[in-house]
């Protein structure tokens, strides 16, 4: 982004929008342009919402983050620079590179360090934290040449890199080293005329680039769903129903090693929550004979549904974007035939369809590359693992429900479903804070919340954080259920409650509802509820419980809940 | 808008308008930092940088902070392009 396009995006914004980002731009240099380019980035994600970026101090990094009042802002962005960690590093201090100063220098970083550490990790148990550590080369202090990188240097990098490590295991964002090199590479980021003259010592793209992968840090976007791919010249070189199921090949020997590292690569992604399903055109007997080869790199338990016949694909896609409930623009659907890629596109245009590059295996690189970029997520839970059986499992529930469908009571009662309640304030609960942010039919108001919100609300005493996790004789589902609320003498006063559309029909939500009662010993519960486009579900269930009221007596809700069959396991945190 | 007005100028109008978004082209032409109260160190900056990047030229450092008006932009840019 060009520096005029930036100032021009800021110019735009709404100066009196009720949502306001409030972010904390916390270095030790002048910010200069990567506070317009970090505004702007931050407008293009919610041009609704208005932007107020605060800055600290110069030259004080660990100062600025140090006095912070947490309660003033919803983000903050560190970035370190070296001259953070020892001035001498930086190129406006002239303290001495002389060889007998390198052991101190090496002390004071390690020191810096320990005590950004301490300070982020502080900072970052109020509000969401991300962090660049330092981008511009090293100055030529060192008494190695600069073809050796001596021990003195290493120790230096080697203090950074576990400053980083110990950041990011506690949940702190820290910048991509590596995606910073591609897109901003080492010998182009510095300014010195600009640096010795201003303080700020960016070079604008080096700014532009470092403020785009900062705000993506910050976004609170959820990541695309499912990828639905192809199998033959695509998951597996050859034509299954020419080359038979021996004469389809993934490996070095072949010439066709590009296949088994998308294999690889989607078993990683099917083990971090991605749904993965198949849409080829084949015989499905076949099919299965081939999953049945012990040398694949992705089983067929990673994959549901399989879509295997001589239809169209676009129905094939449709019948799996309905097994799966996600809407098409959450999904990527990939082939190695343009032709395929089009028709399906043409069907679903909010989708993302790409061409598999079988003949280019930089390209297919690029393709994981820009898949990890819309399928990571910053943490895993455990319910990520357990999300395609889960499917399949609600799938396996809903045929045999839709047999039984007659004696409904009879077929819950033979369900052996358990519920496990948990209850807390505890904010780090990743699958609760996802759920509600992606939620969109049983969703009591489609509100989401920021990081910064979420805390926020739970930082209150009188809140409450309740989760349920259901699994029955059919499967795990995982955690179902979340409801979000505060409750103050004996009315339960419930902000959130979402549902995941694959618990729906076995009456978690009238569970949910009782458990509350009990637990809180409440009166009444009073919902924040609001009907959206989406949350058809939600409304009949609001209108059968309170009408066009927002209050739910305890006798009332008894007087209308269902015969419930669940076990229930709960827990309480303080 | 004149006729006249050299490609460079408008260009150069453009960068302004986006340091000082609440000025008029005919306000801009006649800016001058001495008499804004809008104009400050931080503006020369700002302009500096984005004049830079559009016109693909280097100012050196020690003469931006001596270029305090539209004028003195659009004279230098006059001198740097020809």
């Amino acid at each position: 982004m060009k520096l005029i396009e930036a100032l021009n995006i800021l110019k735009g914004l709404p100066s009196d929008a009720p949502k306001q980002r409030r972010v904390l731009l916390a270095c030790g240099f002048t910010p200069l342009h990567l506070e317009t380019y970090l505004g702007a980035y931050l407008a293009l994600q919610d041009p609704e919402a208005g932007i107020r970026i605060t800055t600290g101090l110069y030259g004080d990094l660990a100062g600025t983050l140090q006095s912070l009042d947490p309660s003033t802002v919803d983000h903050v962005v560190a970035l370190i620079e070296w001259s953070d960690l020892d001035p001498r590093l930086g190129i406006r201090n002239l303290g001495g590179w002389h060889p007998r100063n390198l052991a101190d220098i090496v002390e004071s970083v390690e020191n810096a360090c320990a005590g950004l550490e301490r300070t982020l990790l502080k900072v970052s148990g109020v509000v969401p934290v991300a962090v660049s550590m330092p981008t511009l080369a090293l100055p030529p202090l060192f008494a190695t040449s600069t073809c050796q990188a001596g021990a003195v240097e290493m120790r230096v990098r080697a203090a950074v890199v576990m400053l980083a490590a110990n950041l990011s295991q506690k949940g702190v964002r820290i910048v991509n080293p590596q995606r910073l090199e591609e897109e901003s590479p080492l010998a182009n980021r510095s300014n010195m005329k600009g640096e010795l003259a201003t303080g700020f010592p960016f070079s604008l793209p080096h700014a532009s680039t470092l403020a785009a992968l900062l705000a993506a840090l910050m976004s609170d976007a959820a990541p695309k769903k499912g990828i639905i791919t192809d199998l033959d010249d695509t998951l597996w070189a050859g034509i299954l129903g020419d080359d038979g199921v021996q004469g389809i090949s993934w490996h070095l020997e072949h010439h066709s090693h590009i296949h088994g590292l998308y294999q690889q690569f989607l078993a990683s992604l099917a083990g971090a929550g991605v749904l993965l399903g198949v849409a080829s055109k084949n015989t499905a007997s076949v099919v299965d004979q081939a999953f049945e080869r012990g040398d694949l790199l992705l089983t067929k338990d990673s994959i549901f549904p399989v879509e295997a016949n001589w239809g169209p694909k676009s129905a094939s896609v449709g019948r799996i974007l309905a097994a799966w409930n996600v809407a098409a623009d959450s999904v990527v659907f990939i082939d190695d035939s343009p032709l395929e890629v089009a028709e399906v596109q043409a069907a679903f245009p909010d989708m993302e369809c790409s061409v598999f590059p079988k003949n280019d295996p930089q390209a297919v690189l690029d393709l994981m590359k820009s898949l990890r970029a819309q399928f990571g997520k910053p943490t895993l839970t455990d319910d990520d693992e357990l999300r395609l059986r889960s499917i399949r499992a609600a799938s396996e529930w809903r045929e045999a429900a839709h047999s039984e469908a007659e004696n409904t009571d009879e077929f819950l009662k033979n369900a052996q479903a358990t519920i496990q309640f948990d209850c807390s304030r505890n904010a780090a609960d990743a699958r609760a804070f996802e759920l509600v942010n992606k939620t969109n039919q049983f969703n009591l108001n489609g509100r989401r919340y920021s990081e910064s919100e979420w805390r926020g609300f739970l930082g209150d005493p009188a809140a409450f954080l309740l989760t349920a996790s259901y699994k029955d004789k059919f499967g795990a589902l995982g955690k179902v259920a979340v409801l979000l609320g505060t409750v103050r003498t004996q009315t339960i006063h419930v902000s959130s409650w979402v549902m995941s559309c694959r618990a729906f029909s076995r009456r978690v939500e009238y569970q949910c509802l009782k458990h509350l009662f009990e637990t809180f010993d409440g009166a009444d519960i009073v919902f924040d509820y609001q009907s959206t486009a989406r949350n058809q579900p939600l409304q009949e269930l609001m209108t059968k419980l309170v009408g066009s009221e927002s209050r739910l007596s305890a006798a009332r809700f008894h007087s209308l809940a269902p015969d419930l069959y669940h076990q229930v396991e709960g827990q309480v945190h303080a | 808008m004149p006729e006249s007005m050299p490609e460079f100028e408008l260009r150069l109008i453009r960068c302004f308008a986006s340091v000082f978004p609440a000025l008029s082209d005919d306000d801009i032409r006649t800016l001058d930092g001495s008499e804004s109260g809008s104009w400050d160190s931080l503006s020369t900056v700002t302009l500096g940088a984005v004049i830079q990047e559009e016109f693909g030229i280097e100012i050196d450092p020690v003469q931006l902070p001596e270029m305090n008006s539209f004028e003195a932009f659009r004279a230098y840019l006059a001198e740097v392009l020809n």
